[in-house]
């Protein structure tokens, strides 16, 4: 056998063999990426203007949100999950803040961090009113702090 | 001729062992035994040497497969059924709730004998020279250890499991770029939910404990490559011996020289090839100190076998495994801490959890990977090594203070309380 052809039949095996390990590969991590999530929907419906009280927010437990009512301003849709490690935080009537029980980060009633490890404020989400007048909530669609909606 | 004596001596063909050869081929004609050589150093089998801490962390292993095949049979790993299915193993399961005991206690001490094990691999400088390479395998064993016990705690499906596993995996969230990335497909999903529980399962039951068995192999079979256990430190001497030859040393001459050489032997093959051995050469003078491994060895292996699986046991009986309430998303425990060897690293998380939760271990994990070849020091004398045991005892204690003010002085809210707070039953 040639020293060229050596040299070509190796260098071709070996091209070979790196493209199908990368193939390989690259099939197995999309084989354990799920092409379908069985999760709760990103958007959906929390029920009426009306069920909501003015006052403290409401706790969706299913949902991880707290819904805000104000008679000026109107509903506003705060995400309960905390920015640092994703423990749910608890709203504290007394001090009006908001306290996540794992790492003992602090959010004020507007979301910003007040103190601990929290490396952003929590995530304020789009409300709307559905069609057929329920409030609807999407998870996909972050908002300001400021962002209200009046009914 | 007897049949009976035919059959046994069929299944073990080895002399009588009241003979030295029968002993000997007892180890080299078993598949099990072969690991071991025919004949140990007395003094590697001193326990002051090693506290046979390896051993202990292999019977260990085995313990945890043996109840954690057991504990199979009655588990579902899908919620709300894994749950239920703890609950049935601790009342309706005849022994469930000590298989259980067992299992999870058995994950504890593992975690700390791989630990102690690393430590005593150190202190005595045993990852030095041929040995390099079998550290970095100890190294990913206990990285391994640690996998399997973080994949574990999820099974039981309490809200002690759903929130470690939430709190744990977020870490890994933060790692840059590939960060969410990872965690998606640990999770299978965005959120701890059926298809994590399912993942974190075929981890900790098929995936991680074969890759653990595969690597303890390599781990048992490169300690005998390397010539057994390293010398017990107080019997180094104060130079590196220089009488020692080693076959195949520069000139090929000396291969076939009928010298000094002579009076050495080595574990490689008994063939004359050229270039250099990889093995330590051990001089005749050591050959008394040698006895049989049969009985000698086996005997305190026996003991270190016992002995751990009936602490295990023991422990079992008179304290039970923890089981809180069904996993549930929407409350998170206060506080909601990880398990205890994770502590120190949810303590230095409640800090940064970009550097506590990935730089920081990121770069422990990465420099005891890299002690062998960033020690440069040859000599395994301690008081050689003066600095070396300082940085090591220092990276030792920080983790336990670390591991005990998460576990201890850390109350709700991550808050610091003194910890009697959790004696007098806090929760």
């Amino acid at each position: 056998m040639k020293r060229r052809s050596i040299v070509s039949w190796g260098s071709a095996g070996l091209v070979a063999l790196c493209s199908g390990i990368s193939v390989s590969l690259a099939a197995v991590l999309r084989f354990l990426t799920p092409s379908v999530f069985y999760e709760p929907p990103q958007d959906f419906k929390i029920g009426n203007p009306a069920d909501f009280s003015f006052g403290p927010p409401t706790f969706l437990a299913d949902q991880k949100i707290f819904v805000f009512r104000d008679r000026e301003k109107g509903f506003a849709v705060a995400n309960a999950v905390c920015t640092h490690l994703g423990c749910t935080v608890g709203y504290f009537q007394s001090d009006e803040q908001f306290h996540c029980p794992c790492h003992g980060s602090v959010f004020s009633a507007d979301g910003k961090v007040q103190h601990g490890p929290a490396p952003r404020p929590l995530e304020w989400f789009e409300v709307t009113v559905a069609r057929d007048g329920q409030l609807r909530v999407d998870k996909d669609h972050i908002v300001p702090a400021s962002y209200r909606l009046m009914v | 001729m007897n049949p009976i004596r035919d059959a046994w001596q069929s299944v073990f063909r080895r002399d009588p062992l009241s003979t030295d050869k029968g002993k000997s081929e007892l180890v080299f004609l078993n598949v099990w035994l072969h690991i071991h050589p025919a004949k140990v150093k007395k003094e590697n089998l001193k326990v002051k040497h090693t506290f046979y801490l390896g051993f202990i962390t292999f019977f260990l292993f085995i313990i945890l497969v043996t109840t954690g095949v057991a504990l199979m049979f009655y588990y579902r790993p899908h919620p709300p059924q894994a749950y239920q299915d703890m609950k049935d193993l601790q009342f309706v399961v005849y022994l469930g709730n000590f298989l259980r005991n067992m299992h999870r206690w058995s994950a504890h001490g593992m975690v700390i004998c791989v630990f102690l094990h690393m430590c005593r691999v150190f202190y005595t400088g045993s990852y030095k020279r041929p040995r390099q390479f079998n550290w970095v395998i100890g190294v990913v064993l206990f990285l391994l250890t640690l996998g399997l016990s973080f994949t574990g705690y999820l099974l039981p499906w309490d809200q002690l499991a759903f929130w470690a596993i939430t709190v744990g995996t977020n870490i890994g969230s933060y790692a840059p770029l590939v960060g969410g990335r990872i965690r998606e497909l640990l999770l299978g999903g965005h959120t701890v939910g059926e298809a994590a529980l399912l993942r974190f399962y075929v981890l900790h039951v098929a995936v991680l404990p074969s890759v653990v068995t595969l690597l303890t192999m390599v781990h048992f079979w490169r300690v005998r490559k390397d010539g057994g256990l390293s010398r017990p430190v107080w019997k180094l001497k104060e130079e590196k011996p220089a009488q020692l030859v080693t076959i195949g040393a520069p000139e090929p001459v000396a291969v076939l020289a009928a010298g000094p050489a002579s009076k050495d032997k080595t574990y490689g093959l008994m063939e004359v090839v050229t270039g250099k051995p990889i093995f330590e050469t051990v001089s005749m003078e050591e050959e008394e100190d040698t006895i049989f491994s049969y009985p000698y060895a086996f005997f305190r292996e026996g003991i270190a076998l016992l002995v751990t699986v009936a602490s295990v046991m023991a422990v079992s009986i008179f304290f039970k495994a923890p089981l809180e309430e069904l996993a549930n998303p929407a409350k998170t425990p206060n506080p909601a801490k990880a398990p205890w060897y994770f502590l120190g690293l949810q303590e230095l998380v409640s800090h940064s959890a970009l550097l506590g939760g990935v730089v920081v271990p990121g770069l422990i994990v990465l420099v005891l990977l890299a002690i062998p070849y960033i020690d440069p020091n040859p000599s395994r004398r301690p008081a050689d090594r003066k600095w070396a045991i300082r940085a090591f005892t220092l990276f030792v204690v920080v983790n336990i203070i670390l591991i005990v003010i998460g576990t201890m002085f850390r109350g709700p809210g991550w808050a610091l309380v003194p910890p009697w707070v959790h004696i007098a039953g806090g929760e």
